[in-house]
């Protein structure tokens, strides 16, 4: 398999192999995509009637590439006469500079040729193949060619120009060029993707959304961007690199949210470049040390998306936060539910918590009063339709057998939640971290009615019903006999008793007894769970176990974040430091970008961390996942107008500032050098 | 198929703001075109606590333009707004938060029933639980 090369700009991305072309492949996710279709499916370079061969790729910035060929196979080219530079962007649309150089001292004449064609795949249809319910027209114009797909109403285009002469054709274009000696021959090719609305203009330009940007104007605000965020000072190269990365990679993927005219974080490439509820919420709770600006565009999306009424197909009840919104034409015909889906059991807990967690870091009291309606709706949520069975937990179950998610956790694939013999539980289910968020929710919504709301009986009712769930809680899952929480309740309230991952995103939320968390951290660092690299999402001693399975034994950086922050919340500070040092050591093999998972195998089995097959990368809570590890190790915590700063650094790191960290108080400095290896941080304290 | 939207509009004053966001304030024109005409209903949603619909032909903040036919699909819960935007069935010019607001509205599609009934039906051991909690509570 060829080499894959990515460039993108929010949620339009192109992915393409290392010579710059792109082959059509029905169930692979390369070509051109913006809003969830693939808008170029062939886009193929030859000279001579000969595909070239890549001596170097550039990847200038996330959105900008360059690739170095010459024609032929690499025994040819030892001598090449002629060379082909391809420098290409995207920003908003897809421009490639095209130069033919000849390296000889006689002038040449060669046919250039670039086929092209669209399949106007919706994402859905590349993980599912399935035959277009209409043709895809070429419609050969002065100097451009226009694919067209028209579906009923539904009308995507794809126009491609050249400014040098060309032959146009159906399949693409043909330069007959002539390139004087020791010289070269250039066209610019501009490919713009046209999602077609009222009176055939693209949707952008009738609500006035912002799109086609230069790359210096890319550029311009990728500066700004990365001047906006803390600087860090650091003795690790690894950190440092991963935490460039995090920023840059986080930039790479904003996008306009259409429902706010502001930019926003799409999941991650190529599978999930859109609004999910819970990949956003997580990744701004991430990011909000660094990051802020991120979160008002990500509240208001999921605000306005809030469900309003009963709908089967989509999993919607009134109050819920949504899953997950596409824009292509398997959501608008309604052949796949999301538009937007709302099968997520704890995106609506989540959301409350970002609401009071950016709160408490930048004092933006008019934010938490604009949505008090919306938090109010998803705090009820909880108590009555998130509480299927009337048990006083929050249970899911799918009311769409065709395309809905059986499990309505972060651990979303079909065997995640299964019992410690291997077993997959029948339906309702309650998984415990969803508990732990419900908790939180109530206790941080408690916090924003009396502080904001006016509404202190609110306020009491709230913490009165968390205190009673973490009580009902610590019975309820606790396994007595293994000492540790269950990974879920079943449908007769018994317990699947799988160790997973789980139980650190319970510290985190802080429905876990204070003298069992010492018990939970010591699972969690334990062979069982931590890979050395990280917490595996599930113990090797469960049946189910495999350290290539997706939610069943891979490491996930994004959990480990939260199960670091977790542990951080109850003291344990060595333990914490622990994991974000494996993180950071993982990510250094990545050239500081996360991937999504990597496998759970023993870090001495395997000496490096081995990627998960299809990853998503970049992907947003990886990258985000620094960011939160850096804020753990630093002991950063806003309280009232200040941050209380009481770093815990993993051994042997050395100095580390974080400067000009952006909140209610302004802009703030905070230090931290780590003890020497041999007398660390005494277990369980406050480091 | 115009009685229902009619009954719609007519019902909105009513119904009043309860379903809407306090912040949510602008006016809406929804324009129904048939191939010989258009309809307009105007709707403001300026005032706290009140709703008013009219039939002018204003500039409004956000336009939904589509015909009699879908916007029935809207008002009667076959269809949400947004996957009839997304297959442009109907266009928006303007604030995309007004229509978003809007859409609470739109009533669920017909014969839905309540997802915890049918769950508790499945799921017996939920009442005994319940019984156990108030004896615990009581």
């Amino acid at each position: 398999m060829r080499k894959s090369i990515n460039i993108l700009d929010g949620n339009t991305f192109l992915v393409c192999d290392d010579r710059g072309d792109v082959d059509p492949s029905p169930s692979v996710p390369t070509g051109l995509f913006s809003y969830d279709t693939r808008f170029l499916s062939t886009w193929r370079l030859s000279v001579n009637g000969e595909r070239l061969h890549a001596l170097s790729v550039d990847d200038i910035r996330y959105f900008e590439s360059r690739f170095f060929l010459v024609p032929g196979e690499p025994t040819h080219y030892v001598d090449a006469t002629v060379s082909v530079i391809r420098d290409r962007s995207i920003g908003g649309s897809f421009t490639e500079n095209l130069a033919v150089l000849n390296h000889t001292d006689e002038e040449t004449t060669l046919t250039v040729r670039v086929d092209m064609a669209s399949d106007f795949a919706d994402i859905f249809e590349i993980k599912n193949p399935q035959g277009k319910k209409a043709p895809v027209q070429a419609i050969v114009e002065e100097g451009q060619l226009r694919l067209r797909y028209r579906r009923d109403s539904f009308h995507r285009e794809t126009v491609i120009s050249s400014s040098a002469p060309a032959r146009v054709d159906p399949e693409g274009m043909t330069f007959e060029v002539r390139v004087p000696p020791q010289s070269e021959w250039q066209t610019r090719l501009h490919v713009r993707t046209l999602v077609l609305g009222a009176h055939e203009r693209d949707f952008r330009d009738s609500l006035e959304l912002r799109q086609a940007r230069s790359p210096a104007e890319l550029d311009e605000q990728l500066r700004q961007w990365t001047a906006a965020a803390p600087r860090l000072k650091c003795d690790s190269p690894s950190i440092t690199t991963a935490y460039r990365r995090s920023l840059v990679d986080l930039a790479a993927l904003r996008y306009t949210s259409i429902t706010m005219a502001e930019e926003l974080v799409a999941a991650g490439l190529p599978w999930f470049m859109t609004v999910f509820g819970r990949d956003s919420i997580f990744t701004c709770l991430q990011a909000l040390p660094f990051t802020p600006q991120l979160v008002p565009a990500t509240l208001g999306t999921l605000a306005y998306g809030q469900g309003s009424r009963l709908d089967d197909f989509r999993d919607e009840e009134p109050g819920k936060i949504l899953h997950e919104l596409r824009y292509g034409e398997s959501a608008g015909f309604e052949e796949q539910p999301h538009s937007p889906y709302y099968g997520a059991a704890d995106t609506t807990p989540l959301f409350v918590i970002l609401l009071d967690e950016y709160e408490r870091w930048t004092g933006d009291s008019a934010v938490v009063r604009a949505y008090e309606f919306e938090a109010r709706a998803a705090l009820d949520w909880i108590d009555n339709y998130g509480d299927l069975l009337g048990t006083g937990y929050i249970w899911y179950e799918t009311r769409n057998r065709d395309n809905g998610l059986v499990n309505h956790c972060w651990k979303d694939s079909p065997d995640s939640i299964c019992y410690r013999d291997g077993r997959l539980p029948p339906f309702p289910r309650a998984t415990c971290e969803q508990q732990g968020y419900a908790y939180d929710a109530k206790i941080r919504g408690a916090r924003l009615a009396r502080l904001f709301w006016n509404d202190p009986a609110y306020a009491d009712r709230l913490e009165r019903e968390a205190a009673d769930l973490k009580a009902r809680f610590n019975e309820d899952f606790w396994i007595a006999d293994g000492e540790y929480y269950a990974l879920a309740l079943d449908a007769e309230g018994g317990q699947v008793d799988a160790l997973s991952s789980n139980i650190g995103h319970l510290l985190w939320s802080g429905i876990v007894e204070e003298s069992r968390a010492g018990r939970i951290a010591e699972l969690l660092l334990s062979d069982r769970l931590f890979s050395g690299w990280g917490v595996r999402t599930l113990a090797t001693d469960c049946a189910r176990y495999n350290p290539l399975g997706y939610h069943v034994g891979t490491v996930w950086p994004f959990d480990n974040s939260i199960i670091a922050w977790g542990l951080w919340r109850y003291g344990y500070r060595r333990e914490a430091a622990t994991i974000c040092q494996a993180v950071f050591d993982a990510a250094d093999y990545f050239q500081g970008r996360l991937p999504e998972a990597f496998a759970g195998y023993p870090r001495a089995r395997t000496t490096y961390p081995v990627e998960y097959p299809t990853a998503c990368s970049p992907q947003a809570w990886s990258a985000g996942t620094p960011l939160l590890l850096l804020r753990v190790i630093l002991g950063l915590q806003p309280h009232d107008e200040h941050l209380i700063i009481d770093p815990a650094l993993p051994p042997g790191l050395g100095r580390l500032e974080l400067l000009d960290i952006p909140g209610r108080w302004g802009r703030i400095d905070a230090l931290g050098r780590s003890r020497t290896a041999t007398d660390g941080i005494p277990p369980g304290s406050g480091g | 198929m115009s009685d229902d939207i009619e009954a719609f509009f007519v019902a909105l004053p009513a119904r009043g703001r309860a379903l809407l966001p306090p912040r949510v304030r602008g006016t809406l024109r929804v324009d129904l075109v048939t191939h010989d005409s258009t309809r307009h209903w105007y709707v403001d949603l300026r005032a706290p606590g009140r709703v008013l619909v009219n039939r002018d032909v204003r500039a409004a903040d956000a336009v939904l333009t589509t015909t009699p036919a879908v916007f029935a699909r809207l008002v009667r819960g076959e269809s949400p707004a947004t996957a009839v935007l997304l297959r442009n069935e109907a266009t928006l010019v303007g604030d995309a938060r007004l229509i978003l607001a809007f859409r609470r509205y739109f009533p669920q599609p017909h014969g839905t029933g309540d997802p915890r009934e049918g769950a508790q039906r499945r799921a017996p051991h939920g009442q005994a639980w319940r019984e156990r909690l108030r004896a615990r509570t009581g």
